[in-house]
């Protein structure tokens, strides 16, 4: 289960980098939502799974989809002028990183102990549990992410409007 | 259950290497693509690998209702992200017809 999810996310992740077509790769992206998705299902947190999918796979994307079609540019612009230089140089940087950063992973002793340590299942995640802690330990950071949210809605609207 | 044993069949170090990979896809994509809607979409990316490294060593410290909770907050920020970087898009579109990032590197109208 958990190789499938991982080749979803990962291979839609790739299909989105390479597609041209802008649409194509938005739909690509959707698949690594829900390859996320159901990555939290496997680490016994269906909150965070639906949670996934609502926001990520329904508002943002429809909201990005939105824009292309809007925006009416489905393919990428002809480069103004051609970097192969700095473009080589990044793919070289990200690769560095990815590899030291996954060797990294596998060889930490500190890793290793979590992980054994961690291998009796804990109950699954519910919704009362998050609602609880949330409610109770962080009210302060839920009312500043609800300020937070009101900012950027008014703020999009004083963006797009061309007169306010 | 540690090792490769631990990537084939989603031990700690499986999510880990996954969300390492999914985040470097998304770096990836922010530096060669030059549409602002890819790379928009390759920082959710990089966003996304971040919740699945917070959720896993939530999962493997044994359930934490926390980390489910900052992770509320992250996809409020990730949200907040979305609306205002599609109106700046949206508002370059308008002034200067394009969407590439390099034909906007200029402050002059």
């Amino acid at each position: 289960m958990f190789i499938t999810f991982a080749f979803v996310t990962l291979l839609g992740a790739l299909g989105m980098l390479l597609q041209k077509n802008v649409i194509v790769a938005g739909l690509c992206m959707v698949a690594t939502f829900f390859g996320v998705a159901g990555l939290f299902l496997l680490l016994a947190n269906p909150v965070a799974a639906a949670l996934q999918i609502i926001v990520y796979s329904g508002a943002i994307m429809v909201l990005v989809l939105f824009v292309i079609m809007m925006l009416n540019s489905h393919e990428e612009e002809a480069a103004q002028t051609a970097r192969p230089v700095q473009r080589w140089v990044s793919v070289a940087l990200v690769a560095a990183l990815a590899f030291g950063a996954v060797k990294l992973v596998l060889t930490s002793a500190g890793l290793k102990d979590l992980a054994r340590s961690g291998e009796p299942m804990p109950g699954a995640m519910t919704l009362q549990k998050v609602g609880t802690t949330l409610f109770a330990e962080h009210l302060l950071g839920f009312e500043v992410a609800g300020i937070l949210l009101l900012a950027a809605m008014v703020g999009a609207v004083a963006l797009t409007k061309r007169d306010l | 259950m540690t090792g490769m044993d631990a990537i084939l069949n989603g031990g700690l170090q499986g999510y880990l290497v996954v969300a390492l990979l999914l985040f470097a896809i998304g770096l990836a994509t922010v530096l060669l693509r030059r549409t602002l809607l890819m790379q928009f979409m390759g920082v959710e990316l990089m966003l996304n690998a971040a919740n699945v490294a917070l959720l896993a060593f939530a999962r493997f410290r044994g359930g934490d209702a926390q980390a489910t909770v900052f992770y509320l907050f992250i996809i409020a920020v990730a949200a907040c992200e979305a609306a205002i970087g599609l109106a700046l898009v949206i508002g370059l579109y308008r002034h200067r017809g394009t969407t590439d990032s390099d034909r906007a590197a200029g402050l002059k109208q």
